[in-house]
């Protein structure tokens, strides 16, 4: 039997629908170096938006039975890989994280939820997909992601610019790192967006898939100079499920709604707790409110995260307890997560600004 | 200045309209006291040329005019109510 064109592969392939950008994967442009030999062999790589996506393995496999099923094809060989496209065409070139394709903040209102948790969880987690990641802690009253993520030495300074410290595969910036120690920074608001801003413009952030923004809470200084500085890709928003702190995320999410920062979800932490000695399953801080305030928001919920003294041990000791206890029900929620959170910013890539012309 | 929205429209904008629709708070007036642009008449050729555009974030523009008079953030929703649309669809 003769073998398939390469359009008869691209047509079955078009019945693949990507669930969150809502259009086929041959249009997306997902399908890259598609060759069949004359044997009736196919191969080609499937190019996902993200590593982190929550979709691959059912893409691979619907895309080998699909092809597989053509008459006259004798092998399917799919190559699995990634590339983040970058978030939205700047107006110019900007000297803010040039090289930076998706920025992600996660916020919270409130404080005390676990904000620094989930974005070193999170970020772990992206970088454990496969991406290239960093993560800055915009937290400059109380920097904790240095402690979080065990590096605790100062950044080094090239070219007058400072270079970020790896951990963990990961590229950090916190002013825990510049200032470390017990001293305090004493600053009132205009100086906490000026730091900010340093840390964006001076540190050599290079190439980033993502770059994770971990932010202080309050809906003031820190939140509006990085909504004005960078265009966010979006917020994740973290909140614990009792009615005080949902009642703050929303004002949270409220505000980078103002400022057109897209919502990408709510993330309920401290979900559950599982008793140690009886297994019995407590909800300490009641259970499901950010679920509930996303539905009533119409903005999507991320998932949630067990209340386990697993991950504030391994944050205390400095390693996320993605990569520490991966498969532990807290590393398993902060993964799946991750992949929703990357789903919802693949999105924004294909979304289409405003275009501004000046004659 | 003319900005093609998400949606496929398309609004068009002189730089005299932008200057006096200056959101500003030395333009606009703040705390009940009314603004510069309430006082005066006329505005010199070069308050009225458009300098340069910057995006702020990703929700206003920063028009800055030939004057050196930048201090206006124009947020997208006000910038669409403002100009005239002309669909292009």
């Amino acid at each position: 039997m003769a073998a398939p064109s390469s359009q008869q592969v691209l047509d079955v392939l078009s019945h693949i629908q990507d669930p969150d950008l809502g259009r086929d994967v041959v249009s997306l442009g997902m399908i890259k170096e598609l060759e069949v030999s004359p044997q009736g062999k196919v191969s080609f790589t499937f190019e996902l938006t993200t590593p982190a996506c929550p979709v691959r393995d059912r893409f691979k496999s619907q895309a080998q039975d699909l092809v597989g099923e053509i008459p006259g094809v004798t092998g399917v060989d799919v190559r699995m890989t990634a590339n983040v496209r970058p978030a939205f065409m700047r107006p110019k070139p900007s000297e803010i994280l040039p090289g930076v394709k998706q920025t992600i903040a996660v916020a919270s209102g409130k404080g005390g939820v676990g904000k620094s948790t989930v974005a070193v969880n999170l970020a772990a987690a992206l970088r454990r997909s496969g991406a290239e990641v960093g993560l800055l802690d915009a937290d400059i009253y109380g920097p904790s992601i240095p402690a979080m993520t065990g590096s605790k030495q100062m950044p080094e300074q090239v070219n007058g610019r400072l270079r970020p410290i790896e951990a963990h595969g990961l590229k950090l910036m916190s002013f825990g790192h510049i200032y470390p120690g017990e001293q305090a920074t004493i600053y009132r608001g205009p100086m906490v967006g000026k730091a900010i801003e340093a840390m964006m413009i001076q540190v050599d952030w290079g190439q980033l898939d993502y770059l994770v923004i971990d932010l202080p809470p309050g809906t003031g200084d820190a939140s509006l100079t990085l909504a004005q500085a960078v265009p966010l890709t979006g917020v994740a928003i973290v909140c614990t499920p009792q009615d005080v702190a949902t009642d703050i995320a929303v004002k949270a999410l409220q505000m980078f709604r103002k400022l057109n920062v897209t919502p990408l979800g709510l993330i309920e932490n401290m979900s559950w707790y599982i008793c140690p000695s009886c297994g019995h399953r407590h909800e300490i801080f009641s259970h499901g409110g950010a679920e509930a305030a996303a539905k009533r928001l119409g903005v999507p919920f991320l998932g949630a995260i067990p209340l386990e003294e697993g991950i504030r041990e391994d944050a205390d000791s400095g390693t996320p307890v993605v990569i520490s206890r991966p498969d532990s029900a807290g590393a398993k929620a902060f993964e799946h997560i991750a992949s929703q959170v990357a789903a919802r910013t693949s999105i924004q890539s294909f979304r289409q600004l405003p275009v501004i012309n000046v004659h | 200045m003319e900005i093609t929205w998400e949606d496929g429209n398309r609004s068009t904008y002189s730089g005299e309209q932008l200057r006096w629709a200056c959101p500003c708070a030395e333009c606009r007036g703040e705390a009940g006291a009314p603004g510069r642009l309430a006082r005066i008449k006329t505005l010199s050729p070069e308050e009225l040329r458009i300098k340069d555009v910057t995006l702020v974030g990703q929700y206003a523009l920063q028009i800055a005019f030939d004057s050196g008079h930048a201090t206006g953030l124009y947020t997208f929703s006000y910038l669409r109510a403002l100009g005239p649309t002309a669909s292009q669809v």
